[in-house]
């Protein structure tokens, strides 16, 4: 009899919570997330107010709070040291997240802020396991069509991106090689070295 | 007597010709007679021109394996089946790519390993993956697209 009750009460408890969420369950959700990300963006980037030039400050603040919360860097800068992650301390893969996070930043915010009205066209997505594919493409106002590729892990019932391969060109594998030859020829201080002097080189 | 031998020399050399014949068509052929120490994984490719099978497999630059199948996937992408040696372990974030020697040399496939702990086993799956880039399709895209 107690069991009964208990039965019962997880019961409806789980239909309680597939009411709840009822999109976790549902296909399409890597899709959903990386829409709302990127229209999240791109409200930032029509937005008129902040095109003003004093304002680029806290415009970019802005695409970056968005950015982040939808791109994993920490698993990024992970996949780009591959090998090498592994031989750090947990200190120095603390600092080479920032670091590659504040690269990543500075090399892609400048091409977002380009943004003219180009065309997101979203394409099939597949979901394996924990792991997606979102297939997505960038039409330019010269009407050329830029494939952008997402690769989604999910971590509880967000998924973010772990990789974007444009033109079928991987971030990460272009990354990893030249992390993989500079630290062949160098020491690990040599890539920070060269990261940092990326990062303030370029003025934000 | 004389005779008896001449038939024997004959058969000996045609023996050894044979014997030849057949060794050097294994290794021409790279066929594996005796199947070797090979694992087999698998990756998706949106476009897998160029390869075949036989193909080499190579990490950085060293020859680790070779593609054994290639065949249509249920969404059509290219699903390639890559022969190992079973002495190479491969992560499980390893990246596969199509990749050319050269401008206009011969496709392989190339994987840069990752740095995960999980290794892939017999009939595991490359997830991340390069296709073969199409230099024409390129091209026709970005000259012919500015108008």
């Amino acid at each position: 009899m107690k069991k009964n009750i208990f039965t019962a009460f997880f019961l409806s408890l789980f239909c309680l919570s597939l009411s709840l969420f009822p999109s976790s369950a549902l296909a399409g959700e890597p899709t959903n997330q990386v829409k709302q990300t990127v229209d999240a963006v791109l409200e930032v980037l029509r937005n008129k107010e902040l095109k003003k030039p004093d304002k680029t400050e806290q415009r970019r603040a802005q695409i970056r709070k968005i950015v982040s919360e939808r791109f994993d860097f920490g698993e990024m800068a992970k996949r780009s040291l591959a090998q090498n992650w592994k031989k750090r301390t947990p200190e120095e893969q603390k600092e080479f997240v920032a670091l590659y996070t504040d690269l990543l930043e500075n090399t892609y915010i400048r091409k977002i802020e380009k943004y003219q009205d180009e065309k997101i066209v979203y394409g099939e997505e597949k979901i394996e396991g924990n792991y997606a594919s979102l297939k997505t493409s960038v039409i330019t106002t010269k009407e050329v069509e830029i494939p952008i590729e997402y690769r989604l892990l999910r971590e509880g019932n967000q998924w973010r991106a772990y990789d974007v391969v444009i033109e079928g060109v991987s971030l990460v594998n272009n990354y990893r090689n030249q992390f993989n030859s500079i630290l062949r020829s160098g020491s690990y201080e040599d890539l920070v070295k060269r990261l940092k002097n990326k990062t303030l080189k370029e003025p934000t | 007597m004389k005779k008896f031998d001449l038939e024997l020399a004959v058969g000996f050399f045609l023996l050894i010709g044979i014997i030849c014949l057949g060794y050097i068509s294994i290794k021409l052929g790279k066929l594996e007679v005796i199947g070797g120490e090979y694992y087999t994984l698998y990756a998706d490719f949106a476009k897998a021109g160029g390869i075949k099978p036989g193909s080499g497999v190579e990490i950085a630059g060293v020859e680790v394996g070779r593609v054994k199948s290639i065949r249509l996937d249920k969404d059509y992408a290219a699903l390639v089946g890559l022969e190992i040696n079973s002495d190479v372990k491969i992560q499980e974030d390893a990246i596969a790519s199509i990749k050319t020697k050269g401008l206009i040399g011969e496709r392989y496939v190339e994987i840069t390993p990752g740095g995960s702990d999980k290794i892939l086993g017999n009939g595991g799956k490359i997830r991340d993956t390069e296709s073969a880039i199409d230099i024409e399709e390129l091209l026709s895209k970005y000259v012919f697209g500015k108008v």
